[in-house]
């Protein structure tokens, strides 16, 4: 499991072992398992009781005038559930929404105005200017040239003899730290929001501008992040927008900076007090971060639906004092801080065939530079607000009102599945799996949302002061969304949505049906306790995904008008590679396009270390490419398969293959048997029903291992390539599955070019191996064909996936072939044409007659030019062929097949050196 | 932190001279919990230290049988370097050795380096290919040679430390680019890491 995971071992809420966990997360809910998942529960409902009650006696005194109830409230939810509810119901903390939005946590604070402190693009005499102008304490977050690495900027009071300093921010694999800190974090806002409370490696704690620290709504915050950069230096800096309300905690704050400090201090202190010592032994461990387990993690729901919530639902409840929030994503980056990746993108990132999306995207932007609120249908609106939201936002207000979430959830995209309905489609699911268990739940439902409860309830007792204030009422609603996923393998699982198979789907009619809402519910909050685990990761990758799904943005329109563009367009692809090869690069450059673009909000690098950002974005692109466009892929890949012949040669060469014996294959290891073969039969089959490559891939490779296994036969002897491609083949052939040719074909053009070398590569290009091996199995041809063929194709193959990020060449599909057409009128022309490899050069004139629009074909004859010679094909040659031949040769040739009027010359074959010159294509 | 640079490496020679045994013996000896298993001993990868470099090499076999030839540009496209093994006691394997260096050499990657490895070594009293040929073919074609032995480990890391000096380090301001990985065949075949 991932290290980020390391904390839970460490403090207090960690029984639940970080397997034990992963185990849950991945959805192993087995019947067998049922009891434990609900001890796990329990356990970790009982250790956030402890914790809590232990912060309620340090903390009670600052909980001004609720502390009391609420600690006694928060005392009694760990024993029980029941009363623990009612006690909810009388705390106004915790009742509904209107304290929501005067309660805003610092995170929610950081998340919301990270466009004022979060300037990657900020040079350290910029970042100087802004931070002289403040108080000791205020920050900046912007990368170092000169590091190459995120650093802290801190403004320190003038003791320090410096007017600021910076702190390098370390990035793992999955965590963010503070140089020299043991304390890592799961993302920059988290790190950001601990370094706010508490000092660690820091001379003091962080201090947020005044005008943040006092918004008392998150239009409030929106507004103010509207301003950017420019933030520092408009009169919101420094001037509350609102007087700070007067029955908060943070009240003392209004006085002014120096006293805020104190209460921070102050909250420092009471964490302080139980934490030091976990501050020193971390310390020697180095990253591990004990401090976010559930802490943060809560707040990280809150952000997710907590925050979001009022503005989500444009708000019949409670939101009276909201404001209508602007509607871009993000505001209108400061010019420093953001290359806005639109204007260069529209160029490159759009296909020239779809101007549309230009333009649509033009308009967007506008629409965004615009600033102020149009009144589009708040759902959709409201819906990118900000991250997180996608998981929070949508299942946020199932406790109160389930029926409308789905017309709020994040169907925005056109062309895609609503994902409403896909979290309709999942809750159930997640019910199903479940629901085991569910029956002896239901009794004691209370308990459970007892421990939901207390989750909130503690984050309010740590907050003793308004850094910390993290009252919700309901964070873990906010992640009910989320969670569902988070249970199973989300992606292996949504893999399979495509094409459920019946039982399952009967199987959740059924759970849906059975299982009263209340019990539903109740699992799904359960699942929230997991949910708060869910990576960074797959939070961004769903985020990513909403953001695909939502027309309004600029990414939105490219990925939806692409795939419906594909869609519709079938005829624009000529082959299988061409299509697949257009897929990688639109996915490539949409890649490039996120990671430069400002619409991912928060900026993808505050959440996923820089090493792993691609990862991340390759697995977002599967899903939200790939995915849509599975279906039509497949479609695709088969009628171009059946069209060329190539669909049908291998189904006769694999019968004839399946007809020999191993030892004719060149297999002299064990084979798997009819067992095993079945069994192989169905991770092919399972394959097939993935989209993401990267998945394919790695049941390609438990098809390898079970292989190998077989090959073993525990005899311990180690097998290498030699007897593994015969055995390979010899499956493949059992296998007898012609889509198999496809699917390799779908992984090779699609996996992720990074991948290409590893084992996942290797096999992969094994498994080609053996299919080439089939296809040209008829014997006699056998040899002579691959030699020139398949290397050709081999070669072009490897040739586009290693210069990968260039844009392919016409000569590197195999059943294209260019042709020059030559004509005294209108000079020399070039194009190309889907020659299929037993096409003769007399179907090729044919088709160029056509397709130059020649009158008098019977004039005209295709010649090719190689070695400053011409020479005039024979109609029964077949110019593949020959262009494969040509490939093959040992030296490359330049050659070019001209489509030209034939000269009033006796002889067949015309070598005319130079005389003609011509510069084909 | 030194940073790991991921070397293709592909295995070239005929069937049953060894190839995979040498995989085996260099990637299983001396076992080193930083190895992440694979599934099979066709392709496995190892890491070792060179210079300030990490090298983690991908090694990828073939199948040695001449039906399978035609695959082989595959296997070898995009490699760092190539290791092509014969067996001193078949003469065969030597010549079989020469046309990969000739393929290798038409078709192969640019400045690809290429490793001969004389296998089986243990049974050099039924030896067929002198030390002296190999060795002046080797010097020839500019590439790394060692007689080595699987079964006995005799020379087994020395091929592959002979690869790594042979790879060019990084240049500097390639070093900014993380994550990938980072294929780059020799360009100057002289220069050293280590």
């Amino acid at each position: 499991m991932k290290p980020r995971l390391v904390f839970e071992e460490s403090q207090a809420c960690s029984r639940v072992s970080p397997r034990e966990m992963s185990a849950w997360t991945m959805g192993a809910c087995g019947l067998e398992k049922r009891g434990s998942f609900f001890k796990l529960i329990d356990t970790i409902a009982s250790e956030i009781g402890e914790l809590k009650q232990e912060m309620v006696q340090t903390d009670v005194s600052l909980e001004n005038g609720l502390g009391p109830t609420e600690a006694h409230s928060m005392v009694r939810h760990k024993d029980d559930g029941y009363s623990e509810e009612k006690d909810v119901k009388t705390c106004p903390r915790d009742s509904g929404y209107d304290s929501l939005s005067n309660r805003l946590s610092v995170l929610d604070r950081l998340l919301h105005t990270h466009p004022i402190w979060l300037q990657l693009g900020l040079s350290e005499d910029e970042a100087a200017g802004v931070l002289r102008a403040q108080p000791p304490g205020i920050f900046l977050v912007r990368k170092s040239t000169k590091m190459q690495k995120k650093v802290l900027s801190l403004r320190l009071p003038c003791e320090f003899g410096a007017p600021l300093k910076e702190f390098a921010i370390k990035e793992s694999t999955y965590t963010f730290s503070l140089e020299g800190s043991g304390i890592s974090f799961a993302d920059l806002f988290r790190l950001i929001a601990f370094y706010c409370i508490s000092r660690d490696v820091l001379p003091f704690t962080l201090k947020l501008p005044y005008a943040i620290s006092t918004a008392k709504t998150e239009a409030q915050l929106e507004e103010l992040a509207q301003l950017g950069l420019n933030f520092w230096s408009s009169p919101a800096d420094n001037k509350p927008p609102n007087p700070p309300p007067p029955h908060r905690p943070l009240s003392s704050d209004g006085v002014g900076p120096a006293s805020r400090q104190l209460c921070l201090i102050n909250g420092v202190h009471s964490i302080k007090t139980r934490t030091p010592s976990e501050l020193e032994c971390s310390q020697t461990n180095g990253a591990l971060c004990f401090i976010n387990p559930l802490f943060f993690k809560v707040h990280s729901q809150e952000i997710g639906g907590g925050p979001k919530r009022p503005c989500t639902r444009t708000p019949p409840d409670a939101n009276g004092t909201e404001r209508p929030r602007s509607p871009p994503p993000r505001p209108p980056p400061p010019a420093i801080n953001s290359v806005h990746g639109s204007p260069q993108l529209s160029g490159p990132a759009a296909p020239a065939s779809m101007p549309e999306t230009v333009a649509h995207h033009q308009h967007g932007d506008g629409a965004r530079l615009g600033a102020k609120p149009t009144p589009v249908p708040p759902p959709r609106l409201k819906k990118q607000a900000s991250f997180l939201e996608a998981e929070g936002g949508a299942k946020t207000l199932i406790g109160g009102r389930p029926r409308p979430e789905p017309a709020a959830g994040p169907a925005g995209g056109a062309g895609g599945a609503p994902a409403a309905a896909v979290e309709e489609e999942e809750a159930p699911r997640d019910c199903t799996r479940a629901r085991p268990a569910a029956a002896p739940a239901s009794p004691s439902r209370a308990p459970w949302r007892g421990g939901r409860q207390r989750l909130s309830d503690m984050s309010i007792s740590t907050s003793s002061s308004d850094s910390l204030d993290l009252d919700r009422s309901m964070p873990l609603f906010g992640y009910e969304a989320d969670t569902n996923s988070s249970l199973e393998d989300y992606d292996v699982e949504s893999d399979q949505e495509t094409m459920a198979p019946p039982i399952k789907s009967k199987k959740k009619r059924n759970s849906s049906f059975v299982l009263p809402k209340l019990v539903k519910s109740q699992l799904r909050k359960m699942s929230g306790v997991f949910s708060s685990f869910l990576t960074p990761e797959k939070r961004m990758v769903r985020r990513i995904a909403e953001l695909a799904r939502d027309k309004r943005t600029y990414f939105g329109c490219l990925v939806q008008d692409y795939v419906s563009f594909l869609q519709e367009n079938k005829e624009c692809h000529v082959s299988s590679t061409d299509l697949l090869q257009t897929v990688r690069q639109f996915m490539t450059q949409v890649k490039n396009y996120l990671s430069q673009s400002s619409e991912l909000d928060p900026p993808i690098e505050s959440l996923i270390p820089e090493d792993q950002i691609d990862v991340v974005l390759e697995k977002a692109m599967h899903k939200c490419i790939l995915k849509p466009l599975k279906g039509h892929v497949e479609a695709m890949l088969k009628h171009f398969h059946v069209a060329d012949g190539s669909w049908k040669q291998l189904k006769e060469n694999l019968q004839l293959v399946r007809q020999r014996n191993p030892q004719e294959l060149g297999v002299f290891a064990p084979t798997p048997d009819f067992v095993d073969v079945e069994k192989i039969k169905v991770k092919f089959m399972t394959m097939q029903k993935m989209y993401s490559p990267e998945k394919k891939v790695m049941l390609l490779l438990r098809v390898c291992k079970l292989i190998y296994t077989v090959m073993e036969n525990n005899s311990g002897r180690m097998y290498g390539a030699d007897d593994f491609l015969p055995v390979l083949t010899y499956v493949i052939a059992q296998c007898d599955m012609l889509e198999l040719d496809t699917e390799i074909e779908y992984m090779m053009e699609l996996l992720d070019p990074s991948l290409l070398h590893g084992e996942g590569g290797y096999y992969l290009t094994s498994a080609y191996g053996a299919l080439s091996l089939i296809k040209n199995f008829q014997e006699e041809q056998a040899a002579r064909l691959l030699s020139s063929e398949a290397r050709d194709t081999l070669r072009q193959w490897h040739k586009r996936r290693t210069t990968n990020r260039t844009i392919p060449s016409v000569d590197d599909f195999q059943n294209y072939l260019r042709v020059a057409f030559q004509d005294v009128n209108s000079g020399c022309t070039g194009k190309t044409l889907l020659v299929r490899p037993y096409v003769t050069t007399e179907d090729v004139c044919q088709l160029c007659a056509e397709k130059f629009k020649v009158a008098d074909p019977e004039e005209y004859s295709l010649f090719l030019f190689v070695d400053e010679t011409w020479q005039q094909l024979a109609e029964d040659t077949y110019p593949q062929k020959i262009k494969a031949e040509l490939h093959s040769r040992p030296q490359s040739h330049v050659f070019h097949f001209v489509y030209k009027r034939i000269k009033k010359d006796p002889y067949g074959v015309i070598f005319q050196n130079g005389e003609e010159e011509l510069t084909a294509s | 932190m030194m940073a790991i640079r991921e070397l293709k490496v592909c295995l070239l020679g005929d069937t049953g001279v060894g190839k995979s045994s040498i995989v085996c013996r260099f990637v299983q000896d001396h076992f080193d919990h930083n190895i992440s298993p694979t599934i099979g001993a066709s392709f496995m990868t190892k890491t070792v230290p060179c210079g300030n470099e990490l090298h983690k090499f991908l090694i990828w076999d073939t199948a040695g049988q001449e039906r399978f030839h035609s695959l082989a540009p595959m296997y070898y496209r995009g490699s760092a370097a190539a290791v092509i093994v014969y067996d001193i006691t078949k003469q065969d394997s030597f010549h079989t050795l020469k046309k990969w260096v000739k393929e290798l050499k038409e078709h192969g990657p640019e400045n690809i380096v290429m490793a001969i490895a004389g296998n089986k070594c243990d049974l050099s009293d039924i030896r067929e290919v002198p030390l002296k040929d190999a060795k002046e073919y080797a010097e020839a074609i500019g590439a790394v040679v060692v007689e080595t032995s699987a079964k006995n480990a005799i020379n087994i890391e020395e091929l592959f430390q002979g690869i790594s000096r042979q790879i060019p380090p990084l240049d500097p301001h390639e070093n900014g680019n993380n994550g990938t990985i980072k294929l780059k065949p020799t360009s100057q075949a002289g220069r050293r890491c280590c």
